[in-house]
């Protein structure tokens, strides 16, 4: 069998400088966010939706680079459009923290529902561009974390019920959700050898 | 479920990017089929059958 056939393996020198950059990445963020959260984050919910939209933005810029350096055909215009969702995502994270900072909170909103249009749009088209693997992958994570999620969340509503445990916010469970999904999204992925 | 597809695109000295192409799947696609992380749908198979001229039975096999 000749495995010289198979996609070139990335050079040593290539592998340490994707480390380096990404590590690059990782310090702009912490210090972006170090700077921009100091005084401004007091709430554990925002500290969990800051740290998940750093981690989608994070991703959506070196799926990004990678988009750019080892651009793919097929499945057309699969990887820009998981760039954009991954970016909006990030972004309306942020927004209902930050936003009030330039806008007033209905303006606010109204930016977060027009931007989740059309993240919605982009997800609806790359499930149609995706190939059959990708979708599969796509119904797995959404399963998995369905599945982590309401055994959560009957859990914890059982505690809250008793008077065990206090209430937590729309937002706390909202970025506890999107935690959840990442974390469905890597095993599934990581089960197709997708990394 | 076992494949060949390894062996067949070796000795058609393809590329699994090229072999995507073929197919119309991401070449992580491919390489999930290679190392049996995935296995096809019956559409993607026949596919896979008229791409190496062989009949599905010949390129898989059950464990």
């Amino acid at each position: 069998m000749n495995t010289s056939l198979e996609a070139p393996r990335p050079s040593l020198l290539r592998k340490a400088a994707l480390l380096v950059l990404l590590a690059a990445l990782g310090g702009a963020f912490g210090f972006g966010f170090a700077t921009l959260t100091d005084g401004f984050v007091t709430r554990w919910e925002d500290d969990l939706a800051v740290f998940m939209a750093a981690a989608m933005i994070g991703i959506g810029v070196v799926s990004a680079f990678v988009v750019a350096t080892r651009p793919s055909e097929v499945p057309k215009g699969c990887g820009i459009l998981q760039v954009i969702v991954m970016l909006l995502a990030g972004v309306m994270f942020l927004l209902p923290i930050f936003g009030t900072a330039w806008a007033t909170p209905d303006v606010v909103f109204g930016a977060i529902a027009v931007l989740l249009a059309a993240q919605s749009v982009a997800n609806l088209m790359l499930w149609r561009a995706a190939d059959e693997m990708l979708r599969r992958v796509m119904l797995e994570t959404s399963a998995l974390a369905f599945w982590a999620v309401q055994l959560g969340l009957f859990v914890y509503a059982a505690a809250e019920r008793l008077g065990l445990i206090g209430t937590i916010t729309g937002w706390g469970l909202t970025g506890m959700l999107m935690g959840i999904y990442f974390i469905a999204s890597i095993v599934a992925s990581a089960r197709r050898g997708i990394t | 479920m076992n494949n060949r597809l390894k062996v067949l695109r070796a000795e058609r000295d393809w590329s699994q990017a090229e072999l995507a192409d073929q197919l119309g799947v991401s070449r992580q696609t491919v390489n999930a089929l290679e190392t049996g992380r995935y296995d096809p749908s019956l559409p993607l198979a026949f596919k896979i059958a008229r791409v190496f001229g062989q009949p599905i039975e010949a390129i898989f096999t059950e464990d």
